[in-house]
C-alpha cells in the first residue's frame, strides 16, 4: 500500500496500539494490497482512555471488561464484587494495555 | 475472549483457589465470631450494595445447608457455589484427558451472552436482584 496512506492511517490511529508494535504495523501495512483500505478504514477501535474512564467508575460491576469484548471475564467481574475489589484495581493499570491488544487483534484480522 | 488455553485454564485455577479460600477464612470467622471485612469498592464507597454483594454470605448459608436462606441473601450465590464445584473437576478433566472442553464452552457461552436475546434478560433479572439486594440493605 502507498507509504502516504499507511501514514495517515498510523497517524490518525496511532494511539489505538502500543508504540512497540507500531513499526511492524506500518511494515504489515506497507506490503498489503490497495484493495483492504476501504475495509481498514471502517474497523471501530476502542479508545484506551475511555476505556481507562468506563474501568475507574463501572469496573466493580465489570463492564469496562464487556466493552472491551471479555464478556466472560466480564461475568466473572460482576458476580465477585469486581474479584473483591482486588481485581477493579489492578484492571485500573491494565485495562489500557489490554484495550490496545484488543485493538491490534482486530487489525490483525484484516491483515491475514 | 481468552484464545490461549493455559491462560484460562490457569485464571480458573487461580479463581477457584481464591474464592475456596474466601469461603473457608468466612467460615472460621463466622464461627469465632469475627466477620470479614467489606470488600466490595461500591459499598464501600457509595455506601449501596452491589448486584452480587451477599454472596459469601449465600455461599456460606448453602455449606451449611440452609437452601431458602442462601437464595434470599443473594441468588447469585447459587451460581458461584456451582461454578467453585464444577470447575475444578472439569479442570482436572480436561487435564487428564488431554482435552479442551472447558475452553470450547467457555467460548461458546461468550458467544451466546453477546446475544441480546440471551444479555438483555439476564441483565434485567441481574437489576432485578440489584433493586431487591438495595431494598434488603445488604
Amino acid at each position: 500500500m502507498d507509504a502516504q496512506k499507511v501514514d495517515l492511517f498510523l497517524m490518525t490511529n496511532g494511539k489505538y496500539f502500543e508504540s512497540h508494535q507500531l513499526l511492524h504495523i506500518r511494515d504489515r501495512l506497507l506490503q498489503m494490497e490497495d484493495t483492504k483500505w476501504g475495509i481498514l478504514q471502517t474497523i471501530q477501535f476502542k479508545d484506551p482512555t475511555i476505556i481507562l474512564i468506563v474501568s475507574l467508575l463501572g469496573g466493580g460491576l465489570g463492564i469496562d471488561r464487556f466493552m472491551i469484548g471479555d464478556t466472560g471475564l466480564g461475568v466473572g467481574k460482576l458476580l465477585t464484587c469486581g474479584g473483591f475489589g482486588i481485581w477493579t484495581i489492578i484492571d485500573w493499570f491494565l485495562i489500557m494495555g489490554i484495550t490496545r491488544e484488543k485493538n491490534l487483534a482486530e487489525l490483525q484480522q484484516v491483515l491475514y | 475472549m481468552i484464545y490461549n488455553s493455559k491462560r484460562l485454564y490457569l485464571f480458573f485455577l487461580a479463581a477457584c483457589i481464591a474464592g475456596y479460600g474466601w469461603i473457608f477464612y468466612n467460615f472460621q470467622g463466622m464461627q469465632s465470631g469475627n466477620l470479614a471485612p467489606d470488600v466490595c469498592l461500591i459499598k464501600r464507597m457509595a455506601h449501596i450494595p452491589c448486584p452480587s454483594c451477599g454472596s459469601s454470605r449465600a455461599v456460606l448459608a448453602l455449606v451449611q445447608g440452609h437452601f431458602v436462606q442462601s437464595f434470599y441473601i443473594n441468588p447469585i450465590g447459587f451460581i458461584i457455589a456451582l461454578i467453585m464445584l464444577i470447575a475444578p473437576i472439569w479442570i482436572l478433566r480436561d487435564f487428564t484427558r488431554t482435552e479442551r472442553t472447558l475452553l470450547k464452552f467457555y467460548q461458546s457461552i461468550e458467544v451466546l451472552l453477546k446475544r441480546p436475546t440471551w444479555s438483555i434478560p439476564l441483565l434485567l433479572m441481574l437489576l432485578a436482584n440489584w433493586i431487591w439486594n438495595i431494598a434488603k440493605g445488604l
